[in-house]
């Protein structure tokens, strides 16, 4: 029996339409904008000018606060702008325009191919992780550096890569577990090293079975090599969304229950995603800040041969990359910056890529556009499909109603945010939509009384 | 493409509707519904074409002129209950009353509450436990109508739990079981083939529309149950297998104590739902004025469901 999460969870069609497409390299456009809020917590200070001249790799932006990251130039060019700009959500937020001119990489920054095995000592780790502006690219976009230095009195018993890719249309993390498996796993090896070598386990779903093999037989030939690999391994999942969630995923491989309101570390869990292990290897074996990804490029409306898997550099325009596969789809009306279930609908293509970027998926209106709400049948499908052992159909009653004490006494602030119960429901009651806004209300009411409790 | 669309996660939706729902279970009572119709011929064909078309019909006449709403018959519900009130009822049931029938079932039980999803209790048996308190002979009536089989003609007189309410076990000795299976000796139109409704079951199981533990633990308590007084007297007490599969025991346990609305939420709370319709039942008839139970206990535990879903919950993550 493959192991899986405990609670919940559903199977849509996990729909990998571009799961055979090679990562090709996405040509460098005449200008890029890069985002000074690329990771989760404070968003970089910008260090650079209008006018001033730049390497690819150098820094442009400086962490501006404890959980924060270095931000740094994905091309080499001259700085015509600094200042804000809507991103994909419609945010303003600081960036900074570049020109591109040339491909010039800053000094130190080792670009060859070569497979580099030689694992430092933990100091440098660290401190080339943080320089190198690494953050988690599973979706949270959470500082790398601090996630790899656990709280004092807090020992890590597991490190947990996540290459469940759950979320369905996405490929990118299966092309890199195919093309680039050697430096996941060295990634894999370096974080360990770093948390004291916990047990590492590599969780892969078993709709990827060529993953599967293919990561296991690099583990296998890595362990022969050195002893830094031993205590790797690889562990296929029964396929069920959300996998991928940090709490589910730690439930699935270990069988601890993240307690709510709690972290991982606090199971004694540290989980990276399998592109965050990539970046962990360019970052401290090749001194590569982290200014490329890879994306899916994606759709059932998109045709095969237009299908995508790009590496690209950060700040490249979205509408740069939809005229590389030829223009929108005529049928598609919502364009996704992540998968179905979790990713944000773009609502301008002026806005430019992050480093958490992992899709653009086009969906057309009968898949997406959201039918007329009609009565709950108190089927109980929401409260099936939660991971979380939440009643959905009755958060969205107390969130009506304002019942902000009942909601917090259902644990509306342990939701997170899945989408189960919405795609689930029968009724198309908008119920994430809803129990969203009351989770946010209450996990303020919450952070009120703990501050308030400290005075 | 002009605009672009934009709206919260999750992006898509399962096929799953209301709808699609309620459609299934109109499926999944097909096979009963040929049997009766097959076993009873023409009147049952009237009952059923009655009572679907006035539920129907009502439904959309209420939204549409008295609550002045969209019409919701679109989802099926109103079929769904419509076909179970027939199967409920004696084909040799008026049309009149059929329609008294349809009217509590419909304007009493269901639109009064607001509509699918906001009743209480299961509206096909409100509507059946109204006629049967009203019409105490004419619902107890199971003389033979011409069926559509030649050879096999409709038993008549009383049903099995009739029988024994009268004449105790001596009254239903010689019963075979096999024969009860496929095509029962009388009851109302959807307690007569075992057979039929337990394909049912097995298409909603299947289908993932319901989930066993309602039914299930039906089964296992009137088995348990009157396994217990049976072998304590036999002579007394009717054994496990007849309690099983005559009156309204199957069609109820998979059809009318599986509506999602009337019933609780989680498994846990659905088993203690089940327990106690199971015991409900069996009380009644053994110890009852009524031969059959399976109506009372149902619309009784549907007057639970709020407390158990207030008890019984499912287990939250990472919490005790």
């Amino acid at each position: 029996m493959k192991k899986t999460f405990s609670i919940g969870g559903i199977h849509p069609n996990d729909s990998k339409i571009s799961s055979d497409c090679k990562i090709n390299v996405l040509p460098v456009p005449s200008t890029v904008c890069i985002s000074m809020a690329q990771h989760l917590g404070a968003p970089a200070n910008p260090v650079v000018a209008a006018g001033d001249k730049v390497k690819a790799g150098q820094v442009i932006g400086e962490p501006a606060g404890f959980i924060s990251a270095f931000v740094h130039s994905s091309v080499s060019g001259t700085v015509k702008s600094v200042g804000p700009r809507k991103d994909l959500a419609g945010n303003n937020v600081n960036h900074i325009e570049i020109a591109v001119e040339g491909d010039e990489w800053a000094d130190g920054i080792d670009m060859t191919e070569t497979i580099v095995r030689e694992i430092p000592d933990n100091e440098t780790i660290i401190s080339r992780i943080k320089a190198n502006g690494v953050v988690g690219l599973g979706g949270a976009t959470f500082p790398t550096h601090v996630k790899l230095c656990p709280p004092p009195g807090k020992k890590a018993d597991f490190l947990i890569l996540n290459g469940a890719e759950c979320e369905p249309y996405l490929t990118s993390d299966y092309r890199i577990m195919l093309e680039k498996p050697e430096q996941i796993v060295i990634g894999a090896a370096i974080m360990r090293q770093v948390l004291g070598n916990p047990r590492t386990i590599i969780g892969i779903e078993d709709n990827k079975p060529e993953a599967v093999k293919t990561m296991s037989s690099v583990v296998a030939k890595l362990k022969v090599l050195s002893p830094s690999f031993h205590g790797i391994e690889i562990m296929p999942l029964k396929k069920k969304y959300p996998q991928g969630g940090e709490k589910q995923l730690i439930d699935a491989v270990t069988g601890r229950q993240v307690k709510s309101m709690g972290l991982p570390i606090d199971v004694g869990a540290v989980v990276q995603n399998v592109a965050t292990s990539l970046a962990v290897y360019d970052a401290v074996q090749k001194n590569r800040p982290l200014v490329t990804n890879t994306l899916t490029v994606t759709g059932d409306c998109l045709p095969g041969d237009r299908q995508r898997n790009f590496l690209f550099r950060i700040g490249t325009p979205l509408s740069f990359i939809v005229d590389q596969i030829g223009g929108i789809p005529e049928e598609a009306v919502k364009v996704v910056s992540g998968g179905p279930m979790m990713g944000k609908a773009i609502s301008n293509l002026d806005a430019t890529t992050v480093k958490g970027s992992s899709s653009l998926l086009f969906l057309t209106a009968a898949q997406t556009v959201r039918k007329a709400e009609s009565n709950c049948i108190r089927c109980g499908k929401c409260t099936e499909a939660c991971p979380m052992g939440l009643e959905p159909f009755l958060l969205n009653k107390l969130a009506r109603n304002g019942m902000m004490e009942e909601l917090e006494e259902n644990a509306v602030q342990d939701c997170i945010e899945c989408g189960c119960c919405l795609y689930s429901c029968p009724a198309n009651i908008p119920l994430l939509d809803i129990i969203r806004i009351a989770k946010g209300d209450v996990i303020k009411i919450i952070r009120g009384r703990q501050a308030a409790a400290k005075k | 493409m002009n605009k672009l669309l934009v709206s919260p996660s999750p992006h898509i939706h399962t096929k799953t509707s209301t709808a699609s729902l309620m459609r299934d279970v109109v499926i999944a009572l097909l096979p009963a519904v040929v049997v009766s119709v097959l076993f009873y011929g023409l009147s049952e064909l009237i009952v059923l074409g009655v009572s679907i078309a006035s539920c129907v019909l009502l439904e959309y006449l209420i939204t549409r002129y008295m609550l002045k709403r969209p019409s919701t018959i679109c989802d099926w519900s109103a079929v769904v209950t419509g076909v179970l009130l027939a199967l409920n009822l004696p084909a040799t049931s008026p049309w009149w009353m059929v329609l008294i029938g349809a009217v509590v079932a419909i304007g009493v039980a269901k639109m009064t509450f607001g509509g699918l999803g906001q009743n209480v209790f299961n509206p096909a048996l409100v509507g059946r436990v109204f006629l049967l308190i009203s019409f105490p002979v004419a619902m107890t009536d199971w003389s033979a109508t011409k069926g559509f089989i030649p050879g096999i003609d409709a038993a008549s007189g009383a049903t099995p739990l009739g029988l024994y309410s009268e004449g105790g076990v001596e009254a239903i000795s010689g019963m075979n079981y096999l024969h009860t299976l496929f095509l029962n000796i009388g009851g109302s139109a959807g307690e007569i083939s075992a057979i039929a409704i337990l394909a049912g079951f097995v298409y909603l199981l299947a289908r993932r529309v319901i989930r066993p533990h309602v039914t299930l633990s039906i089964w296992i308590t009137v088995f348990v149950f009157s396994g217990i007084m049976w072998l304590i007297d036999p002579s007394a007490y009717t054994d496990p297998c007849f309690n099983l599969l005559t009156g309204g025991l199957l069609l109820g346990s998979v059809f009318m104590a599986t509506d999602y609305v009337t019933s609780p939420m989680s498994p846990a709370g659905g088993i203690v739902f089940g327990v106690g319709i199971g015991l409900i039942t069996m009380l009644i008839r053994y110890f009852g004025a009524y031969p059959e139970g399976m109506s009372f206990a149902i619309l009784i535990m549907n007057s639970t469901v709020p407390l158990i879903n207030k008890f019984f919950k499912n287990k939250k993550f990472g919490r005790k």
